[in-house]
Parts: structure tokens; C-alpha cells; sequence
């Protein structure tokens, strides 16, 4: 019996697997060495993915990517050896590109001539032109102000640079080199992964090497139906979430409304009802080959219900999850189904929140067993210089805190993106012309909670020159929401201090703001929502966290209930008045709500300022906390 | 008889290697290590090892040590009684951490970030502050110093870090709470960090400085202790100690920084693969030392280990100097089992040392790799001479077993473990060759530890490697390391300055001052200055990049040529590491000026032998069983029977005291005058 004519047995599947896993993580090892982009090295804002022949996304670590434009602009008699394809443009890659800044290069791999997979890397760029430094502006009213728009190209065809495109698109970003260094590291990147499964097919032959994509695919689906699909009742949920401004209108709630249908061994979500789409950049155009992308940036939100967070970790999303999961999008002009031109630059406000109106279905189909909240994507800085060979551009990526969950508290300033880093003081201080004055966590800024939400940011820096100050963020008026009883986590802010002490609040999406010489920015960022009861809390924990000086006394007392004294620096609770204090608020309060959005949603909601369209209830009433085990 | 010991302290074994300075006889033996006070099992290693040799206390001219026990005592999370005081403002550093999320993308729904070095009530800010060209811009608070750390010894804080924001660019402030510190508080043990660490990037040099003084008071008593006694009983012999950088400094030197010692055994391994591959005549080598749970993998180019400043221990950086050492795939006791979903894996779960195999007949239940070498037939049936007697029957009982829930045999599954075991160390080496831009098919493979040579052919034909060397007495490489190695330290200091605006005068005067120190240093550890090298080095970078690559200036360069060697190599260098550079169209930035002083030390010579004698034949033969190839017979051959010149094809296995090495089909083995085994692919 020779290698190639063996079936697919136990053995040949292990590897050929673990063959895909680990080229993932070499392919991921070789953009990290070799691009240019801060974005892409440091905040390690990329994904990478490998396809089989049919456009079947085979890799597990990232969410989502598709590849389903080479088919679509170019057929498959068009696909030859040594062709290199290439695409941002969000309007033509069938929901797979979010926003311009986002180059996607796919590699065709081929066993001779015959097709059997893609290698695809795609990561976010420095600059790809449009109106501002780094090609998001906040106000931007169509696409073309936000950048270069490249339809599916090759950029190679059979081996050969397309010289042409590649001198245009590296002419329209304000840092050429950098993007032209991303595009070969990514290309090169690509054809590594593409190597590995060449030896996959050359060493147990592609009859074999497909039956076992086959199974890869059948047991991912295997997995969410055995381990997470029947901890979820059947039945209808709503829920839905807001964008609180758009950077163009006045402020207003720009509402992604959801319908979860779950039935034994399937979960489809209708997003029907969602607002119509934005004057500005935060709309994200996902309709098209049947949301195939957006269901596998959707379904990784199940693995919160797996038996532990480490179980969570080792389940894969590729393709064979949708089998498990569908969408229905709403009528064309909405948020998600937005009308080719219309500004995308920051729809990871939806990413985020189509991710929590997901993970709320599932709380209420749970009992309340799903994390609350965390937003983790903004996008803060400065930038500024005289002349072209001063200008500079400091921008950091700075996380919030994470969801309160049934079995931990949330942690404390992270980021979504795997292995995204926040910047040195050290570093910072000695590359741009700012002191890093105050380096800390919001007090108080995570969602009260049996487990309650992690902190956010609470980050001061002094500007040594005059410069502008870029901010694009949401959640800077709404909070995070609570689950089960837990809180609404404190929302981002971002705010100048003058000389006099004196502090203006800016709007989280700005980018024209002058700061002077001597002042000082404050950047607050989102807690995460908390979850379960407050006033079930162990009284340690509330202690142990005033004496970090994390939550205040005055929280401690009416958010847990918990009444503390402080004797030299150690504080103690006093029980009797701690069983006093939480009676008398669980009176009051009577049954917590399942859903806590905070303040700023309250009070608009009290005004009558919360509109629904016609048959669209209100999602949070007649829902309510389930008691904490 | 001028004796010289080497003792490698493991979790669970200490491994000793003695050679005869004059003879170069070398004696190995083995003991249990003793994680409460280490310097038990090293005496204990120390005294069962003379005896061997049949010499007494008197004879002992040097002792060299290294261990694993400074990264044990971490892991085991024993952090009571630690504080950490920092600039005003930057109170929560090292609860933010860089904040990053490990893994997959959105795991920060429900991942936890482990538990911090430091509780935050246990962290206080001073107030003082420099720029990051070291110019004070506040004063420090010597009256709040004071009482911050009067209320952290209140609290319970017996080890104190002290990370101030540009330390490393002016340390005044950190001296001066240090000179406090010891003057008040004298029982208080304390580490500043532009000592440790003196690099920009403060949380991971905070976290290096908690983790150096977390381990002082465990380090320093049980290198104290074993000290008095050998002194006592030997005299005032050196006692050395290896250090994560690949060279040895005093016991007393390695316990005022013991962070430096964190992952000391291993790096003597690499020396002693470097010291083997050099006299079988390779440059350019793979090392995969094979343990019962993992393998270390290294790269040695032209003779030199990588060195990198950025390993972790669990979730915590160290950035002290380290050889570039990374641990991957599995090991002899890693465990092949079938996951609820019907598919078979091998590790990452292990049975380890205890109960270790089944085959060890200690109560191991699990069938692991080892299991599987030994129902394939590759494994004879007895270890280290016939002491420990395998179980081959309950080892290929358990693969029937396993291979009943597939409907294959259990050679068929047991082969299928073994190849698994070999593709998942694929993984990890190519994640390591790829990372760093290399090709594994350029090196030879140095393949040590215990399960080194089990499937090391197989692990070379998936990475095309052509050449694997079994040096002798695998299991022992590295003690038998820490003979070969040389005295070392290293010194850094981070000074930003841009090829444009550079001032050359203050670049190498830096650069002289830390070569004065490492200079004083290693005469003081007892070398003349003739034997002592200084290796220039520069940690440089692109302007507006935040990572940097090391370049070396070359022995014999200085002043200003050396300074323009820098400049011009850096551009190649970057190349190399990223794959890409800009030369003449950026500017250029020296980041941290880094000094390497080496100290030779005189190496035991290994006897090269180079006695004529027949070939060897076959002791007898073996059925053993082969994927491609079903069951073959295959000629056994004692290792020290192969005479040089011999070649022997395989299938074949080659047996020793202590360690088997497989020579799998299409691959041949022959000897060397050094006691190596080398196997190269058959064209």
C-alpha cells in the first residue's frame, strides 16, 4: 500500500488537522515578522485563514474571512497557478471587507493544476488615502471619502506583477512604503500556508486530503450541536443595541434590532427591524452570499456556553459552522444591508454590537448564563508636525474592561484582538511629543455584578505641542449592558484639561479638535457590564476590591450594599449592617431586570426618546434576573 | 586528582556529571532533587558522585550548578509578601498589563487574565519624576518613600520591587529609595529595576524586577548553605553558576540577581550540543532535546545559540538576556487517547515522570509514546543495562485497546501515535524556524534527552533535515554542558538616539563605561584580563518601529569604525529578521547599547578515540514494525560497538546504557571518534 492510496483513517485526519492548525499559526508568524504597519505588528490587527477548493474556510483561530469573490468576479476557469488576487473594497467582497483600510491578498493553491485550496491573509493598513491620516474619518458621508476602493483584481496573474494596479494603490496611501512592505509580507505569507497543504495532498493524495476537510468541517459542526446547542432553549428572542451617533447627524440611537429562532440543531437570527442605514461611517455591508461571512463572525459568540473558558478556547469556527447557524437580513437601506456608497470606516461599533445582541438572545435563552457586555474597539490619538517631515500619527487601539460572567469577575482593560498591545509609556514619551502623566484604571468603571465587569482605562497624557486629537469610539454615552441583575459598565469619554484645570468633554467620534501646547488629554474607556446580583456579592470580594481602591466606599454601599469601615488602612465590613443595607435595597428594588443598559439610556427611555418601529416590542421588559447559584 | 563536578537540578531528578580534569574520564549518576531546600539533593549529588568515582571531598577542585528551581519556585504561585513601588500616576501598570488577550480572536468574552504578582493594595506611587532622556523633572519624596514602605512592611511585605518611569535612563531615584530601604529596613529584601532590567518598556521591566526579587530569598539561602558546606569540606573551590544567558557567574554574584538563573539547566544543554556538534563538524544546528512532557528546540548558527529578551514564565515576562530557547510538541510521556468525539491525539496531556508509562509498570494506566516505541518494537525490553525491566506486554495490550475503538491493530495505532508525536514537534519547530526566517532543512539536528533519539528520523524527514547527531550519554547533556561554558554577564542600558542626531562621543562613551564595569565584573569573578572578551551589541530599530534587532559590532573594531559599522549593518541585519529594510530612506535609531564580558574558562578535554577495531555486528535482531513497511526484521547493535568507518543501514536500533536511537529505513548510522552517533539520510 503506497501514502497516496491510503483512505482516511484516525491518523491520516490527526495530521492533516493539526497540519491546518499549526500552518495557521505559521502563516500568522510570518505577517507578524514581515509587515509594516503598526497596526498590523504591534496591534496585531490581521487575520489569516485557509480554504479549500470550494471557498470552505478550513482554519479555526480568526472569526471570519471568505473567498467567495475569486469566484464571483473571476469563475473558476479564471484561477491559474501564480495568480495573486487582491480586494478592500466593502461594497464588492461579499461581506468579507468591512472597511477600506483592510487589504485582503488570496493565494490560489494548486497540486499541479488542479485547484485545491486558498491561502488568504487580510490585514488593516497604516493609510490607504481618503480625508484623514490613517482612513477613517468620523464625518465622512460616502466611501470615496474614506479611501482608495480596489474591486476584486489580480495582482498577479500567473506569476506576473500587475505593475499598473500595484503603483496606484501604493501611490494613494500616505505612507506608500509601508503599504507596499504589508502587501509583500502578506503575499509571502499567504504562499508559506498555501506550501503546507501542497504537502498535505503530495503526501496522502487530494482524495484523501478532501474527505478529511469534509470531516474537519462535519465535526466542527458536531461540537456546537453536541456541547452548546442544548444548553440553549428553543424558541423566540429579541434584543437589540445601539450606536448612540453616527459623527455626521445629531446624536441618536441607531438601533440593530435581532430575532434569535433557535430549534434543536439550529440557530437562525433575523435581523429584521434594524435601523435604516447612517448619514455617517458606521454602517457595515454584510448582505450578500447568504451572510456566509457574517455567520462566522457570529458563531464564535456560542463558545461562551462551553463547559469552561478553557473549552471555550479550543473550539474551532470554520466553515462546518453553517450548519448551525443562519441569518436573516432585513430589507436593502439599513444599518447591516447599507445602500454601495454609503461610509463603513467605523463599523466595528456593529461588529461589537451585533456580537452582543447575539450573546443577550442567548442570556435570555439561558437563563441568564451568557457574559454581559464589553466594547474593546476604539481607536484614540494624536497627531500632528509642521511640515511632511515632521507629521506624525500616534494611534493606539486601548481595550476596556470585560464582561462580568457566571464564573469570573471581568478583566480589566483587554482588547478582542489576540495579542494586541497597548503602548509603552516609555516608548511613547520617547517617539512622540507627550508625557504620560497618569496610567490607571476607572475607579468604579465596571458594571456592579455578582461577577462584575472589568475596569476600563483611565489614561491622562500632557501634550508637549500643539496637535489634533483623534477619537473614534462609541459607547461614549451608552454603558456596556449588565446581564442577570448585573450593572451597565461606565462609558468611554474623552476630554481635553486646560492649564487652568478647566475640562471639556469631546464627542467619542472627533478628529478635528486642536489641543494646545501643555494640556492634557484624558481618554476613560468602557467598563464591562456586570453580571448577576450585585447584592449577592461575597462581601470579601466588595472589600477586597475598596481596599484596591478599585470600587468606592459609597458603591460598596449602594451598589452591593455593603457597609464598610475603615480602621487605620484596612477596611472591614460591618455584617449586621451589610445584611441590614442589602435587605432593605432588595426591598426596594424588588426582582432585578435581566437587562441593565445604565443611566443615559434610562433617562432617554423615561423621555420617551427610545422609538420602535411597528410590531417591534420593548426587548428588555418582562425579562428578569434568574438568582445567582 | 583535580575533580570537577556538574549539577543539574531538575523538578524531579538531579543529574551529575563529574570529569577528571587530568583523564578526562567522565562519571555520571543521578538523584532525587529536593524542591524545598535544592541544596539537599545538590550535596547529596555531590557525595554520591565521589564515591563513584572512588574520590573523597579533598579532590574536588570546581562545582558548576544549574536548575530549574528559580522558574519552579514561580510557577508554584507563591507570591505572599511582595510589594512594588512605582511613579505617581502608574499605580495599576501591572494590573493593565499590555493588555492583551491570548489565542483566538474574541476570547475576551471569556478569558480570564491571570492573577497579578502583586495585589494593588500591596503596589504604592512615589512621587518624582525624569524625562526619557533622564532629567529630573520632579524631585523625589524621600518622606513619602518612607512611608510607603513603612506601610507595605506593615502589611506583610518581606521583598519590595522598585520600578520608577526612565529608570534605566537615570536611576538616581531608584538608588536613592534603595539606600532607604536597606537603611530603615534592613531584613527587607529589594530589587530595583535599572538594576535588573535597566530597559525602556515598564511593565515588562516591573514584572522582571518582581519576579527577581519574588525568588531572591529561596535563591540566596540554598546557594548560601550549599556554599558553607563545600567550603567546609572542599575548601574555597569555585561554586558556579549557570544563568539563563548561557554562562556561569558565582554562587554569590547569581544570588543578588537570581532572575538571571530562571531557566538555567536548559541553556546548559545548548552548550553542551554546541560543544558535541562542534567536534562531529557541524556549525549549524537544530537542537530538540526530547523530555518526558515537551522539547526544547534552540538554533545555533556558525556555532552561536540566539539569545532573546523576551521570554515569559506562565503569563509573566522576564526580559533578562536568555538563550533563545522555546519549548514545543510533546514528549516520551506524552499520552495518546481518543477525544469524545472519536479522534485520536497524542498530548498535550503527559504521564510524566510518575507514573510515567505504562511500560515502567509504576501505575501509569495511560498509553503514551514511549508505550508505543515499545509494542512497535523499538524499545528493548530493558533500561540502563537490564535495572529497570520494561512491560512490553501491558504496553501493546493498551494500544490493542485503543486500536479496537478504530478497528486497526495495535501496531497500526501505536505507529499511527508515534507519527503524530513526530508531526506535532513539526509544528513546533517550524513555528520556530518560521518566526525567526529560517529553514530547518539548512541545520543539523542535535537530538538529546531522554526520548531524543526515539523518533528523531521520522521528525527529520518532515522538515527535510538530512543529518541528526546522538550525542553521548544524551540523557546528561546538560550537565554535561555546564563543563563546557564560560563565565558571563551581560549589561544594558537603553539610550534612544537617531542616526541623524547621533553624538558619537556619547554612544561610545556609554558603551565604554559599561564595558569598564563588565570588565571589574569578571576579574572579579576570578579571570585575568587576558582571557576576557567584550562583545559589543546594539538593540537598533527603524525610527517609528517598535521592535527592535540586535546588531554586533565585530571583534577588533572601535571608535568611530565601529559606530559606522552599526549604522551600515543594521540595514542587513533587519533584512534578514523582517525580510525587508530601508536603507538610505529612513532614518536609523540605536535603542539599547548592550555588553557581553565573557570570561574563558579552561574546558575539559574529551578524549577523542580513535581506536581501530572490527565493525560491529548485530547482537541479535528484533521484529519491528514500520507504517510503510509493515513488520521487519531489524539488526540491534550496541552503541559503543560501532567502530569508526562503519556504516550501518537502516532499520536498525542502536542500544545503549541509557538511551535507544532508532535508525528508521533509507537512513544509516556511523560513529565518531567523540562518542557521537550520526545518522544521515540515504540518497
Amino acid at each position: 500500500m503506497t501514502d497516496t492510496q491510503r483512505t482516511l483513517g484516525p491518523i491520516e485526519l490527526e495530521v492533516i488537522h493539526g497540519t491546518i492548525r499549526a500552518a495557521e499559526l505559521e502563516i500568522e508568524a510570518a505577517v507578524e515578522r514581515t509587515a509594516r504597519s503598526p497596526m498590523i505588528r504591534d496591534q496585531h490587527d490581521y487575520r489569516v485563514a485557509l480554504f479549500d477548493a470550494k471557498g470552505r474556510k478550513l482554519t479555526g483561530r480568526s472569526y471570519s474571512a471568505i473567498v467567495e469573490p475569486v469566484f464571483q468576479y473571476f469563475g473558476a476557469d479564471d484561477i491559474h497557478p501564480g495568480d495573486v488576487f487582491f480586494w478592500n473594497d466593502p461594497y464588492n467582497s461579499c461581506g468579507g471587507i468591512g472597511h477600506v483600510p483592510d487589504l485582503c491578498t488570496t493565494v490560489p493553491i494548486f497540486l499541479g493544476e488542479r485547484l485545491i485550496g486558498f491561502s488568504q491573509v487580510f490585514g488593516h493598513h497604516d493609510d490607504i488615502g481618503g480625508a484623514v491620516p490613517g482612513s477613517l474619518p468620523v464625518h465622512a458621508t460616502d466611501s470615496w471619502m474614506e479611501g482608495t476602493m480596489i474591486p476584486p483584481i489580480k495582482l498577479y496573474e500567473r506569476g506576473k506583477l500587475n505593475a499598473a494596479a500595484f503603483r496606484i494603490i501604493v501611490r494613494n496611501s500616505r505612507l506608500s512604503e509601508h503599504l507596499a512592505g504589508d502587501l509583500d509580507a502578506e503575499i509571502g505569507a499567504a504562499r508559506l500556508g498555501s506550501r503546507r497543504i501542497v504537502a498535505l495532498a503530495e503526501r496522502y493524495g487530494i482524495d484523501t486530503l478532501e474527505a478529511a476537510f469534509d470531516q474537519i468541517l462535519r465535526n466542527t459542526a458536531e461540537v456546537f450541536r453536541r456541547e452548546i446547542l442544548p444548553k440553549i432553549a428553543d424558541g423566540a428572542y429579541t434584543f437589540e443595541d445601539y450606536i448612540e451617533h453616527d459623527g455626521v447627524d445629531e446624536d441618536r440611537l441607531h438601533a440593530l434590532r435581532v430575532t434569535m429562532i433557535k430549534t434543536p440543531d439550529r440557530i437562525v437570527l433575523d435581523f429584521t427591524g434594524t435601523d435604516p442605514e447612517a448619514k455617517g461611517p458606521i454602517n457595515w455591508a454584510l448582505d450578500e452570499a447568504e451572510g456566509r461571512y457574517f455567520r462566522k463572525w457570529l458563531a464564535p459568540t456560542l463558545r461562551s456556553l462551553a463547559d469552561s473558558p478553557e473549552r471555550a478556547a479550543e473550539i474551532d469556527s470554520n466553515e462546518g459552522v453553517l450548519d448551525v447557524i443562519d441569518v436573516v437580513f432585513p430589507e436593502k437601506g439599513t444599518l447591516i444591508t447599507p445602500t454601495f456608497g454609503k461610509p463603513t470606516g467605523m463599523r466595528f461599533f456593529l461588529m461589537l454590537r451585533t456580537l452582543g445582541a447575539f450573546a443577550a438572545c442567548l442570556s435570555k435563552a439561558t437563563g441568564g448564563r451568557m457574559p454581559a457586555d464589553h466594547e474593546t474597539i476604539r481607536i484614540w490619538g494624536v497627531t500632528g508636525g509642521r511640515r511632511q517631515e515632521d507629521f506624525y500619527l500616534f494611534r493606539e487601539v486601548l481595550g476596556g474592561g470585560s464582561p462580568g460572567r457566571p464564573w469570573a469577575d471581568g478583566s480589566d482593560v483587554v482588547h478582542i484582538v489576540p495579542n494586541s498591545k497597548n503602548l509603552p509609556a516609555e516608548f511613547s514619551e520617547t517617539r512622540y511629543p507627550i508625557l504620560v502623566e497618569e496610567l490607571g484604571l476607572k475607579q468604579g468603571s465596571g458594571g456592579p455584578g455578582y461577577h462584575r465587569g472589568g475596569f476600563g482605562y483611565d489614561k491622562r497624557i500632557r501634550v508637549l505641542d500643539e496637535c489634533r486629537l483623534i477619537s473614534n469610539a462609541d459607547r461614549s454615552l451608552l454603558g456596556c449592558y449588565g446581564v442577570n441583575g448585573g450593572k451597565a459598565g461606565e462609558n468611554y469619554q474623552v476630554s481635553v484639561i486646560d492649564a487652568e484645570g478647566e475640562e471639556t468633554v469631546h464627542p467619542g467620534m472627533s478628529d478635528t479638535v486642536t489641543v494646545p501646547a501643555g494640556a492634557t488629554i484624558r481618554v476613560v474607556t468602557t467598563g464591562g457590564g456586570g453580571w448577576g446580583d450585585p447584592l449577592a456579592r461575597p462581601v470579601a470580594r466588595v472589600v477586597a476590591d475598596v481596599q484596591c481602591g478599585l470600587v468606592t466606599e459609597s458603591s460598596a454601599r449602594h451598589d452591593y450594599g455593603v457597609v464598610l469601615r475603615c480602621e487605620g488602612r484596612i477596611w472591614q465590613a460591618d455584617l449586621a449592617a451589610t445584611e441590614a443595607q442589602r435587605a432593605g435595597l432588595a426591598k426596594a428594588r424588588g426582582i432585578p431586570a435581566m437587562f441593565d443598559r445604565g443611566p443615559y439610556f434610562a433617562a432617554l427611555k423615561a423621555a420617551g426618546k427610545v422609538a420602535r418601529p411597528e410590531g417591534f416590542p420593548d426587548p428588555d421588559a418582562g425579562w428578569f434576573a434568574r438568582p445567582v447559584a | 586528582m583535580g575533580l570537577q563536578i556538574a549539577i543539574d537540578t531538575g523538578g524531579t531528578f538531579t543529574d551529575v556529571v563529574a570529569i577528571d580534569r587530568t583523564t578526562g574520564a567522565i562519571t555520571a549518576v543521578k538523584t532525587p532533587s529536593t524542591p524545598a531546600d535544592p541544596s539537599i539533593g545538590l550535596l547529596d549529588g555531590v557525595r554520591k558522585v565521589l564515591a563513584e568515582v572512588g574520590a573523597d571531598d579533598a579532590d574536588l577542585d570546581m562545582l558548576l550548578h544549574g536548575s530549574t528551581v528559580a522558574t519552579n519556585a514561580v510557577l508554584e504561585h507563591k507570591f505572599a509578601g511582595l510589594g512594588l513601588v512605582v511613579t505617581r500616576g502608574f499605580r495599576h501598570m501591572i494590573e493593565i498589563a499590555r493588555q492583551s488577550v491570548p489565542d483566538g480572536y474574541g476570547n475576551s468574552f471569556f478569558w480570564v487574565k491571570p492573577p497579578r504578582l502583586v495585589p494593588l493594595h500591596l503596589v504604592r506611587e512615589v512621587p518624582g519624576r525624569m524625562t526619557f532622556e533622564g532629567a529630573e523633572i520632579e524631585p523625589l519624596d524621600e518622606g513619602a518613600v518612607l512611608h510607603a514602605v513603612r506601610e507595605l512592611v506593615e502589611d506583610g511585605v518581606r521583598c519590595i520591587g522598585v520600578c520608577l518611569l526612565h529608570a534605566y535612563a537615570n536611576d538616581a531615584h531608584e538608588r536613592r529609595i534603595g539606600e532607604l530601604v536597606r537603611a530603615e529596613f534592613p531584613d527587607v529584601f529589594v530589587s530595583l529595576s535599572s538594576v535588573v532590567l535597566p530597559e525602556y518598556r515598564e511593565y515588562e521591566r516591573a514584572m522582571t524586577t518582581l519576579i527577581d526579587v519574588l525568588v531572591k530569598p529561596y535563591c540566596k539561602t540554598y546557594l548560601q548553605s550549599a556554599a558553607d558546606e563545600i567550603r567546609a569540606k572542599s575548601g574555597d573551590i569555585p561554586f558556579l553558576i549557570m544563568q539563563s544567558n548561557g554562562g556561569v557567574v558565582k554562587h554569590s554574584t547569581a544570588g543578588e540577581k537570581p532572575v538571571t538563573m530562571l531557566l538555567s539547566g536548559p541553556a546548559a544543554g545548548i552548550l553542551g550540543s554546541i560543544h558535541m556538534a562542534r567536534l562531529a563538524g557541524y556549525k549549524d544546528i537544530l537542537t530538540v532535546d526530547v523530555g518526558g512532557t515537551s522539547t526544547d528546540v534552540a538554533i545555533i548558527e556558525d556555532y552561536a545559540p540566539m539569545y532573546t529578551s523576551s521570554s515569559m514564565v506562565e503569563s509573566y515576562p522576564v526580559k533578562t538576556p536568555m538563550l533563545d530557547i522555546v519549548t514545543v510538541g510533546s514528549g516520551g510521556g506524552s499520552i495518546a487517547w481518543v477525544d469524545p468525539y472519536g479522534q485520536l491525539k497524542v498530548g498535550p496531556r503527559s504521564a510524566g515522570a510518575d507514573p510515567g508509562p505504562i511500560c515502567y509498570g509504576r501505575g501509569g494506566t495511560q498509553p503514551t509514546v514511549t508505550d508505543a516505541a515499545i509494542a512497535l518494537g523499538r524499545l528493548p525490553s530493558a533500561l540502563i543495562g537490564g535495572a529497570i525491566r520494561l512491560d512490553d506486554a501491558a504496553a501493546r495490550g493498551a494500544y490493542e485497546d485503543l486500536g479496537a475503538r478504530f478497528g486497526l491493530p495495535a501496531e497500526e495505532v501505536a505507529a499511527g501515535a508515534l507519527e503524530i508525536a513526530a508531526v506535532n514537534q513539526v509544528f513546533g519547530i517550524r513555528q520556530v524556524t518560521t518566526t525567526r526566517g529560517r529553514e530547518p532543512g539548512a541545520y543539523a539536528m542535535v537530538a538529546f534527552g531522554g526520548a531524543g533519539g526515539l523518533f528523531a528520523t521520522e521528525v527529520a524527514d518532515l522538515l527535510d533535515i538530512r543529518t541528526v547527531v546522538s550525542p553521548p550519554n544524551p540523557g546528561n547533556l546538560c550537565a554535561f554542558g555546564l563543563h563546557v561554558s564560560d563565565v558571563r554577564r551581560d549589561y544594558i542600558r537603553t539610550l534612544v538616539r537617531q542616526q541623524s542626531a547621533a553624538d558619537s562621543g556619547e554612544i561610545l562613551g556609554a558603551w565604554t563605561e559599561l564595558a569598564a564595569t563588565g570588565l571589574a565584573d569578571i576579574e572579579a569573578e576570578g579571570i585575568a584580563p587576558e582571557r576576557i572578551r567584550i562583545q559589543r551589541i546594539a538593540d537598533m530599530r527603524y525610527f517609528g518601529e517598535g521592535h527592535e534587532v540586535q546588531v554586533t559590532i565585530p571583534e577588533g573594531l572601535a571608535g568611530e569604525a565601529a559606530l559606522a559599522h552599526l549604522w551600515d549593518d543594521f540595514h542587513r541585519v533587519h533584512d534578514q529578521t523582517f525580510g525587508f529594510h530601508y536603507r538610505d530612506k529612513q532614518d536609523v535609531e540605536i535603542v539599547n547599547l548592550r555588553i557581553q564580558a565573557i570570561g574563558e574558562q579552561s574546558r575539559p578535554r574529551i578524549q577523542a578515540d580513535s581506536t581501530a577495531r572490527a565493525p560491529a555486528a548485530p547482537f541479535g535482531s528484533r521484529r519491528a514494525y514500520w507504517r510503510r513497511t509493515g513488520w521487519v526484521d531489524c539488526p540491534l547493535y550496541r552503541r559503543t560497538e560501532l567502530a569508526l568507518g562503519q556504516s550501518v543501514s537502516g532499520p536498525a536500533i542502536v542500544e545503549e546504557y541509557g538511551s535507544t536511537v532508532v535508525v528508521a529505513e533509507s537512513w544509516s548510522v556511523r560513529a565518531d571518534p567523540f562518542g557521537n552517533r550520526i545518522l544521515e539520510k540515504s540518497l
